[in-house]
Formats: C-alpha cells, sequence, structure tokens
C-alpha cells in the first residue's frame, strides 16, 4: 500500500493562504506608482516580499496633451527572467482561478 | 530570513537593484543584512545619461526600504529550493 | 476578560466586528481611493483581507474583477458591509 501524498492543505483559514495555494503558479500582482506585474510565484515571505520568473511588468503612466487638455494614458512592457519584488509595494495579489 | 539566506548565496554575482525613485544599478553584490540592505561594489546606473552625477560612483550600500526589484541573475536561481524554503518558512508562521 | 460573543450585527468592538463581517459582501477602500467590492473570505492582524468574486472599482467605474484577491492591510482605509 503507497502511502498518500501529503496533502497541501487547501483551505484557506487566513488570507496567507491564497498565496501559499498559488506557489509555482502565475499570480497576477498590483503594485504602487501604476505598476502591475504577472510572472510565477518561486518564494514568498509573510512581508510579501516574492521572487517571480518570467515577469512581464506593465507600467501606466497618464499624460496631459499640451494643446487638448485630453489625458493620454501610456502603458509600457517590459519582460524580466527572475525578478525580487520588495514587499512593501504590493496592494493586491491575484492567484489563478482555483478549480 | 528565506530572502536574506538566498541573498546571502548571491554574493559575488551581478545583479541589478531598482530602486523606487526609479534610478536603477548593477553591481557586484558584496554584503546583505536581515533588512536586505544592501551594499554593491563595481557599480554603474543603467541610465547614466539621465543621471550623471552618479558616473563615478563605484561602490553603494542601499538602505532595504528604498528597493523595488532586484533582477537575479538566471544562472542562480534553483526555483525547486524556493518552493521548498518556502513551504518550510509558511509552516513555521 | 471574557469575551461575550458578538451581538448579530451589531458588534461591540473592532475585532468584533471584524469577526462577524466573514462571509459577507463587502467594499473595501484602500488609502488611494480605490474601492474592492466582494466577499469577504478572512482577514489577519495585519488587515490582510482575502476576497472572493471581487470588483475594482477607480472613481466608480468598474476597472477590473478577480476570482480571489489578496490585499495587503497596510493599504487598507476602511472595510464597510453592503447593505442587502
Amino acid at each position: 500500500m503507497a502511502e498518500p501524498e501529503p496533502m497541501e492543505e487547501a483551505t484557506v483559514r487566513e488570507p496567507l493562504d491564497l498565496i501559499r495555494l498559488s506557489l509555482d503558479e502565475r499570480i497576477y500582482v498590483k503594485l504602487r506608482g501604476e505598476r502591475e506585474i504577472r510572472g510565477r510565484l518561486h518564494a514568498y515571505d509573510q512581508h510579501l516580499n516574492m521572487i517571480l520568473g518570467d515577469v512581464e511588468e506593465t507600467m501606466t503612466t497618464v499624460e496631459i496633451d499640451d494643446e487638448t487638455y485630453e489625458e493620454i494614458i501610456k502603458t509600457q512592457k517590459r519582460t524580466i527572467p527572475f525578478l525580487f519584488v520588495r514587499g512593501d509595494g504590493v496592494i493586491l495579489i491575484s492567484p489563478p482561478l482555483r478549480s | 530570513m528565506l530572502f536574506y539566506s538566498y541573498f546571502k548565496t548571491l554574493v559575488g554575482k551581478e545583479v541589478t537593484v531598482e530602486l523606487k525613485n526609479d534610478l536603477a544599478i548593477t553591481g557586484v553584490l558584496h554584503s546583505v543584512d536581515q533588512y536586505l540592505n544592501i551594499k554593491l561594489t563595481s557599480t554603474r546606473v543603467v541610465d547614466e545619461a539621465k543621471y550623471p552625477h552618479m558616473m563615478s560612483v563605484r561602490n553603494c550600500f542601499i538602505r532595504g526600504s528604498v528597493v523595488r526589484y532586484v533582477h537575479l541573475p538566471p544562472g542562480s536561481v534553483d526555483v525547486e529550493i524556493l518552493h521548498d524554503a518556502t513551504r518550510r518558512e509558511a509552516k513555521g508562521g | 476578560m471574557a469575551d461575550a460573543p458578538p451581538v448579530q450585527g451589531l458588534a461591540k468592538t473592532p475585532a468584533d466586528f471584524l469577526k462577524s463581517i466573514k462571509g459577507k459582501p463587502v467594499i473595501v477602500k484602500l488609502n488611494s481611493g480605490v474601492d474592492y467590492r466582494g466577499v469577504l473570505a478572512c482577514l489577519d492582524g495585519y488587515m490582510n483581507i482575502a476576497m472572493e468574486q471581487t470588483e475594482e472599482y477607480v472613481n466608480g467605474q468598474l476597472k477590473n474583477k478577480y476570482g480571489d484577491a489578496f490585499i495587503r492591510g497596510n493599504n487598507v482605509l476602511y472595510i464597510s458591509t453592503i447593505k442587502q
């Protein structure tokens, strides 16, 4: 009789459980300064410091047109293989949808 | 302690530290402490044209709290070790 | 000091209030002014929040939807229940 694999506790008792269940999954992170990140979560701690892989960062800037005073929203994207993100800049983390 | 331990394994490697004021500095990681304060040697500023006053800076100490990102050298990231260390840390509290 | 059970709907202390709203629809307002509407799954002592079926409103306009969302507690201005 094979021992059953030790099950990862799949219930969410505290908010950090959401992050725990997202290890090695692609997550969305909203950061201060109009920055958003998508990447695979490889490590985190209780401060929400994180290491993410295959990262795509989106930066959003709003400029005002000199003549029409219209708001021009620009987004810049870049990709980074491995990134450490300091937790104090984190606003929101969204895990992939659980099935 | 997870990230302190991890950064210690990067000592001697080249990293790019991006600060909350957008300044990005590449250099060799000289040392790190428990607050994730960082000392870099052989530094260069990524956008030298924008920060000419930083041209002659070769070493620096960066307070951990002003760091936004650290770009890690891909060869120094073992994701299996990170996953295991993260699970251990999550259990311990 | 014995903890009195929270009176239904009328909690005595902030902690009682937080305990009483788990599983309820809430609005979480952040310091930035952004609102999140959704079902509060749970929260911790830092006011980190886990929410389900979350909608993000910027200046009153729906900007995003998240199945699950973790909000880092330091950004939270208030948590409000939604009258049903």
